[in-house]
């Protein structure tokens, strides 16, 4: 199953989006039909590479939020179709909104084609499916304001959109996090 | 407490004034920090937000405060806007703000007995 969670910024996305993906495993787990009897931990594919004090605040704030619950890191910065990952019970990715901005963008700062980031990026998932029974997808909402954006900002807006949207066809659920209250979208 | 949320210029007032006649709103803009817990409703809690944060407030004092109305005005309705739905800003307070403003209203939403959205002048309840 695909779960895609949404929503703005600071709006408890990722502690619902972790809380979520436990409980759905321990579901699936203890199904009578399970053939799963040593279950390995979950994964987390953290994406955000972190930049400077912020970003390292911001990592230290998302391990303190999962610590305890017995997930396995993973980071995974680009061409996730290529991450060595085992077949596992559940795999939380954080977020789209990193991983696109990576994608567009390499180590040099060079952009690439909108249309491969697109591409390697739906193939990424496509690879990360196949390994878990349990995918579970936060992404971001970068649209809701106009201003004078450089073209490459509207671009990413347009990747990231564009991605979100592609996410919430192959998705069974599609859920928006308004203030940590779930509003169920698909 | 009640919150109401949705983006600028949506109707959330017109929409507050309907569910819950007679409030007074307090303007968010403009009032003093104390205010908060002797008014019965504010309008532009955002802007509240970020005048405690142009004085030097972080969010664990800013949770307090949230802590303290619940039990000095748990009655209060707060009208909000709700940012944090576009690019992440180039300036860094503003990138503070953004998502001290959000961590802040889940707090609210938590403890909240109502949370209203409102899009084009309608609002749906999400809570309660």
């Amino acid at each position: 199953m695909l779960h895609v969670i949404t929503g703005g910024s600071g709006s408890g996305k990722s502690a619902y989006a972790e809380n979520w993906l436990l409980e759905q495993r321990e579901k699936n787990l203890y199904d009578e039909n399970s053939e799963n009897t040593n279950p390995s931990a979950p994964f987390y594919i953290a994406t955000m590479i972190p930049y400077g004090k912020e970003g390292e605040t911001k990592v230290i704030r998302h391990r303190r939020l999962r610590a305890g619950k017995g997930f396995r890191t993973f980071e995974c910065y680009r061409d996730l179709a290529k991450a060595d990952i085992p077949v596992n019970t559940g795999i939380l990715l954080e977020c789209m909104s990193n991983l696109t901005a990576n994608e567009l963008y390499d180590e040099a700062g060079n952009m690439n084609k909108p249309e491969k980031v697109k591409r390697q990026i739906l193939e990424g998932i496509r690879h990360v499916i196949e390994k878990t029974d349990l995918l579970v997808i936060v992404t971001n909402e970068v649209q809701g304001d106009q201003m004078e954006y450089s073209e490459e900002t509207k671009i990413y807006q347009r990747v990231l959109g564009e991605v979100n949207q592609s996410l919430a066809g192959l998705a069974e659920k599609v859920t928006e996090v308004v203030y940590g209250i779930p509003v169920e979208i698909k | 407490m009640i919150l109401i949320t949705g983006g600028a210029y949506h109707g959330k007032r017109n929409y507050a004034k309907q569910m819950y006649p007679g409030i007074e709103f307090v303007d968010g803009i403009s009032c003093a920090e104390e205010t908060i817990f002797a008014c019965q409703g504010m309008d532009h809690f955002h802007s509240y937000i970020e005048n405690r944060m142009r004085e030097g407030k972080k969010l664990p004092e800013l949770l307090k405060i949230v802590e303290k109305l619940k039990c000095e005005n748990s009655e209060i309705v707060l009208i909000t806007d709700e940012i944090g739905y576009g690019i992440v800003p180039t300036d860094a307070f503003y990138r503070e703000y953004r998502e001290t403003h959000g961590r802040v209203c889940t707090q609210i939403a938590a403890e909240a007995k109502e949370v209203h959205r409102v899009i084009c002048g309608i609002g749906t309840v999400i809570k309660g």
